[in-house]
């Protein structure tokens, strides 16, 4: 029995774990700031997009070996 | 000889660009027609407005310069004094990624095959183009422009000394053996981190809407065809904004190693340089 998929499918899944919650909690300090100051969002965009890239990149790294796992 | 997409799975997955056919010993694959979809795309759109500009843009004009003015005004706003000379590599790489993601949402792309026929004789029918983000070595070919960028603007703001300084010499001199090879490190994971955000990215957002193309019907897909449109719109944003954070903590000193590993000394300073770009950019509102 072929459990390669199986692996693929636990590592995107539980590599998608960690970043969904580092990513909600990103989004709701920057909603937070946003509604505390909403002038501000012009100053808070970049730091934002930089941060969601940055916490999304581990998802990314586990979507990487999932595919490593099915493919090579 | 025809095709019978049956015999194989519902949906068609291919990690790597497929080849299309030869010139002499190069070959052509598709995420290069992709690519240079985009690159015709762009240079028209070049051509066009350096020909027909005028100080009271028409409508055309108008769309094609608000990406300009968007990128401008950010990195204006975050990269310090020198963000003139910054600009074009962000704008070039925001411009070329954002086009090349977008091309891969065109009908057609991935649904018109040609037939493909290798050396051993076997056929098989490959798509015309792939979005050329979806290809690992467009973006790695990116991540290393990026790369010889801050490091080459690292050189220039610092010195070849004080940019060898700053990456082999820990602050404490004493922490050297122990810091260095991290520094050197986390330099090269940017480079794997910036490509391979971008690849999986979009690759993943070609599986999706395969898949949603496969399994649902009507409008369904169309959802994703919207949200792929928001992504790959953020992807470019993403890979342009770090680039340029990157070259603009290489030229402020203290370059080498901004990532969560490594010394106090030198993580204030980063911050500081951060903190002060972030605030003259808000500085002026009321």
């Amino acid at each position: 029995m072929d459990l390669t998929p199986l692996a693929a499918g636990l590592a995107i899944g539980l590599g998608a774990l960690g970043p969904g919650i580092g990513l909600g909690l990103g989004v709701s300090k920057a909603m937070e700031a946003l509604g505390r100051n909403p002038e501000a969002s012009g100053a808070i965009f970049v730091p934002y997009v930089l941060g969601i890239a940055l916490t999304e990149a581990i998802g990314i790294y586990a979507l990487v070996i999932g595919l490593l796992i099915l493919f090579v | 000889m025809p095709h019978f997409a049956t015999e194989e799975s519902l949906v068609h997955v291919a990690i790597a660009a497929e080849e299309l056919f030869h010139i002499g010993p190069f070959v052509v694959t598709n995420s290069m027609v992709g690519v240079l979809i985009a690159t015709v795309l762009l240079l028209s759109a070049a051509i066009w407005v350096s020909r027909n500009a005028s100080t009271v843009p028409s409508r055309l004009q108008g769309i094609l310069e608000f990406p300009v003015e968007f990128m401008a005004n950010i990195v204006r706003s975050q990269s310090g004094d020198r963000w003139r000379a910054v600009l074009p590599l962000i704008l070039t790489i925001f411009l070329l990624v954002l086009i090349a993601n977008w091309v891969g949402l065109l009908p057609g792309v991935g649904t018109i095959s040609i037939n493909y026929t290798d050396a051993e004789g076997h056929t098989a029918a490959h798509p015309l183009i792939r979005p050329a983000s979806a290809d690992l070595n467009f973006t790695l070919a990116l991540a290393v422009i990026a790369f010889v960028g801050f490091v080459t603007w690292g050189i220039r703001a610092n010195g070849l000394g004080g940019y060898l300084k700053e990456t082999f010499v820990a602050n404490p001199a004493y922490m050297t053996p122990i810091m260095t090879p991290i520094h050197i490190v986390s330099e090269f994971s940017r480079l794997i981190s910036l490509s391979m955000r971008l690849f999986g990215n979009v690759f993943a957002g070609e599986v999706l809407l395969a898949v949603m193309l496969a399994l649902t019907f009507a409008v369904i897909p169309a959802i994703f065809l919207g949200l792929e449109l928001v992504f790959g719109f953020v992807q470019a944003l993403v890979f342009a904004l770090l680039t340029m954070t990157y070259i603009t903590l290489a030229m402020a000193g203290h370059g080498g190693g901004h990532d969560e590993e490594h010394d106090a000394p030198h993580h204030d300073a980063d911050d500081a340089g951060l903190s002060e770009n972030y605030a003259a950019a808000g500085s002026n509102r009321p």
